[in-house]
């Protein structure tokens, strides 16, 4: 079950951030993904030897939490994507899958020409096609 | 013969597949638009210099976007984080995708050593237009440049990016060059990397 996207901007500035639950608070979620920027920081500035090579997009499981897991996602232009979920058997493909259209969609609507780069996107086609993925990204991990 | 080696016909033309369509723009669609964009700012501006800044932004905007789209086209995708990289990838997928070929080169300036150039023999943004006398040295290509810089802001390169006419012997119109001047910021990272001249 997807809890909320992210979109974070180069500069760590929220960009987008949607929640699919109504029980948690905006604000919790919030903080699980201001934390995970800091693994992704991690991840990008101290590349590890043995570990995924430093130019890769999909940065994977950053880090679980008491009941909940987050991937991450780095774009060319340092723009994040972070996927905060509570499913306990989610498959890598999914989620990069899961990233791609996301990514899709949010090329699409940078596209605009009347969004500003650095503001927060506020495309309503943005918001439907990201609830349109979440929701059959739940379909495919139940079925 | 008629007939022979073609596709499978379909007796009625709803059945038919849609076509993909070309990825392509008509040459005179985009320079009808352009000259619309430079008459346009010429009524707002009152000198060249102004001229120059509001076309560089228009194209800084379009070079912002295309790095977002490109990125996510390619397929099996890395970040550059190497300066020869990113303007390799300047001169030749933006290029392509742009204007239909890859640029003709890519030269490493030899006064500075932040300073890069590429050069082309006629913009396509320039090809329908020519610089009255009396407007001295502006040159359409700011667009271009813009384009250029918007693509290595948003990779993390700041850089100015200005565009000259560079007269050759022997042709009649000048050729155009793309410099490219790196932020300092961004020469800290190793240098030994960034030594190569590249004639393409």
């Amino acid at each position: 079950m997807i809890v909320c996207v992210a979109v974070v901007g180069h500069q760590n500035n929220p960009l987008y951030i949607q929640s699919f639950t109504e029980e948690d608070d905006a604000l919790k979620l919030h903080h699980i993904v201001h934390c995970s920027l800091d693994v992704v920081d991690e991840r990008v500035n101290n590349p590890k030897k043995s570990g995924p090579t430093l130019n890769e997009t999909f940065l994977g499981l950053l880090y679980p939490t008491e009941n909940y897991k987050v991937y991450g996602y780095l774009t060319n232009t340092k723009v994040k994507f972070i996927l905060v979920t509570t499913d306990l058997d989610v498959r890598d493909a999914d989620v990069r899958n899961f990233f791609r259209r996301f990514h899709a969609a949010y090329v699409d609507a940078v596209s605009n020409p009347f969004h500003i780069p650095g503001k927060k996107i506020t495309s309503k086609t943005f918001s439907e096609r990201v609830s349109a993925i979440v929701k059959s990204f739940g379909l495919s991990s139940a079925g | 013969m008629i007939g022979v080696g073609k596709i499978k016909q379909y007796s009625n033309v709803l059945d038919k597949p849609l076509s993909k369509g070309k990825q392509e723009v008509s040459l005179s669609a985009f320079a009808f638009l352009f000259s619309e964009l430079v008459q346009y700012n010429q009524t707002q501006v009152d000198n060249i210099a102004e001229l120059e800044r509001r076309l560089e932004d228009a194209g800084y905007a379009v070079g912002a976007r295309v790095l977002e789209l490109l990125c996510h086209r390619e397929k099996g995708n890395r970040r550059e984080t190497r300066l020869l990289g990113i303007l390799s990838f300047v001169h030749s997928t933006v290029w392509k995708v742009l204007f239909g070929k890859v640029a003709d080169s890519l030269e490493k300036g030899t006064e500075h050593e932040d300073e890069y150039m590429i050069s082309e023999k006629e913009l396509l943004v320039n090809r329908f237009i020519s610089i009255p006398k009396d407007m001295g040295t502006f040159n359409c290509g700011a667009f271009v440049a813009g384009i250029v810089r918007g693509v290595l802001d948003g990779a993390g390169f700041p850089a100015v990016v200005t565009a000259h006419f560079v007269p050759v012997e022997g042709q009649q119109r000048p050729r155009t060059t793309i410099l490219i001047k790196f932020a300092e910021e961004v020469l800290i990272f190793p240098p030994s990397l960034v030594t190569v001249l590249l004639w393409i």
